[in-house]
């Protein structure tokens, strides 16, 4: 009983450095990484659906419905597994960014497509009548507000895709859940490895959420609504 | 300054102005009062294209800037000059429409700045300037949401004045205010008016209409019924439309 605790104590204490290191060195830069450029996607994405420009709409479109429609885990099966065919060959953490990017741009352009949306008319029509550009009133009027309803759900999807980012495992990252599988494999403690890989995601998503709750108090402060 | 021939603007099936000719003339006061929904604001936003007309022309400064008769009245000029010879109407809405998220000092120089790429020191100087006159120095920093509707309005004001527009177009500035407030945005109105300039003002005040315009038109299921000073059409009006809604306006007999 007790040599057993003593045991699994010694795995769980010896595994708990290079599960954090596995997390720091690729979880969470491929998590900020792929949302990074993520968002940058789906801001022109956005830009797209909402632009007078009939084929960047539809491209737009399309690509949020490949991307919606199908599974990540195959997206990254295709990526790292399928591109070679074609003589397409990227390193694994590479096709998890642009796996995880593509995924990002797609569902956070509706986001932000809803964010410029929801902006009153009134301020589209104050802009018109000073004589700012669809460009400038977007760039200095409605973005600035737009981003303010877009920050609570861009955080909650950016802690989605922490999480998300252990199926990059699948694809022979060697990410925080990646390291919880090979120690797995060699010491047979499952239950515990697991949980402690799951408390391992659980402290940075706690961190994560405490900085979304600052960053959405600051963004708040002005807005009437 | 601005003349418009023969405009009627429908909303789908809905014929909201019908066959509208108005001229408004350099350093004139035009208010325009009517019942709810007769088309008083969609005349008013046809002036600055914030509403495209149906039919008809619309001449700003002798110039042609949207046609749309079957007889030929010229060439439009292109769409872009028109953008900027419609931004040279101010506008002040009913409900404000400041940015939230900008103070006041920064809605006022937004436009000059990125509009007229003034440099940053040269449109605050403007800003600060407008901000004296309409009394608000004091709230520049302030965001909108820290001020009273009245002082909103006088910020959207002085926003709306930033670019040196030639005519200024109100839309019921006072209609959204308690009525304490609405004294304070009227004198700013007639500061205006004072000073010369060419505006045209839709409005439920009565008194005031009475006191600023040079002209009233009453308007009615989007149709000009009359225009004519003031005194036409407040003490004697031909029209029994305008005394049954002058009755109805009256505050309590
Ligand atoms: N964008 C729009 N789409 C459809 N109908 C509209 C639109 N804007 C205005 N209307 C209709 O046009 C008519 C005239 O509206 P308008 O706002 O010009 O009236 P108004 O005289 O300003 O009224 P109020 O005194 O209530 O402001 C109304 O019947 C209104 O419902
Ligand atoms: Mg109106």
């Amino acid at each position: 009983m007790s040599d057993s605790m003593i045991r699994i104590g010694g795995i769980l204490l010896s595994s708990f450095i290079p599960l954090l290191k596995a997390g720091i060195m690729y979880t969470v830069p491929l998590a900020i990484i792929s949302f990074t450029l993520g968002l940058m996607l789906a801001f022109l994405t956005a830009l797209a659906r909402i632009s007078s420009n009939k084929l960047l709409r539809s491209v737009a479109r399309f690509y949020v419905w490949i991307i919606r429609g199908t599974p990540l885990l195959v997206q990254l099966f295709i990526i790292f597994y399928g591109l070679p065919g074609i003589g397409v060959t990227l390193n694994a953490f590479i096709s998890a960014v642009i796996g995880f990017t593509l995924n990002v741009g797609a569902y956070n352009s509706e986001t932000i497509r809803a964010a410029i949306q929801s902006i009153d008319k009134g301020q589209w029509e104050a802009s018109k009548s000073l004589g700012l550009s669809r460009g400038l009133t977007l760039r200095y009027v409605i973005i600035p507000q737009a981003l303010t309803v877009a920050v609570p759900p861009l955080s909650n999807a950016f802690i989605g895709l922490v999480k998300d980012t252990s199926l990059a495992a699948a694809i022979t990252v060697t990410e925080l859940f990646q390291v919880a599988q090979q120690i797995t494999a060699r010491t047979y403690e499952p239950l515990w490895l697991y949980t402690e890989a799951a408390i391992i995601y659980l402290f940075f998503c706690s961190i994560l959420t405490y900085f979304q709750a600052l960053l959405e108090n600051k963004t708040k402060k002005h807005l009437i609504t | 300054m601005i003349e418009i021939k023969n405009v009627s603007k429908s909303f789908g099936t809905l014929e909201v102005l019908k066959n509208i000719n108005l001229t408004i003339n350099k350093g004139e006061v035009v208010c325009i009062i009517g019942p709810s929904g007769s088309g008083k604001s969609t005349l008013l936003r046809v002036f600055n294209n914030l509403e495209r007309i149906t039919s008809g022309a619309l001449y700003i400064d002798g110039k042609l800037l949207d046609s749309r008769l079957e007889e030929s009245e010229g060439i439009p000029v292109p769409p872009n000059e028109a953008f900027e010879i419609y931004s040279q109407l101010g506008m002040v809405f009913q409900r404000f429409n400041l940015f939230p998220h900008m103070r006041v000092i920064e809605n006022v120089m937004l436009a000059p700045h990125v509009v007229d790429k003034k440099k940053k020191e040269e449109s605050k100087a403007v800003a600060l300037d407008l901000l004296g006159k309409v009394g608000l120095l004091d709230k520049a920093k302030a965001y909108p949401v820290q001020l009273s509707g009245g002082q909103q309005q006088r910020v959207a004001i002085a926003r709306a004045l930033a670019r040196n527009p030639k005519i200024m177009l109100f839309d019921e500035p006072t209609s959204a205010l308690d009525p304490e407030l609405v004294g304070e945005v009227l004198e700013v109105i007639k500061l205006l008016a004072n000073e010369g300039m060419t505006m045209v003002i839709v409005t439920h005040e009565m008194t005031f209409a009475r006191e600023v315009a040079d002209r009233v038109v009453f308007i009615d299921e989007g149709s000009i019924i009359e225009v004519g000073t003031p005194k036409e059409i407040f003490e004697n009006p031909r029209h029994k439309r305008i005394k049954t809604f002058l009755n109805r306006m009256k505050p309590s007999g």
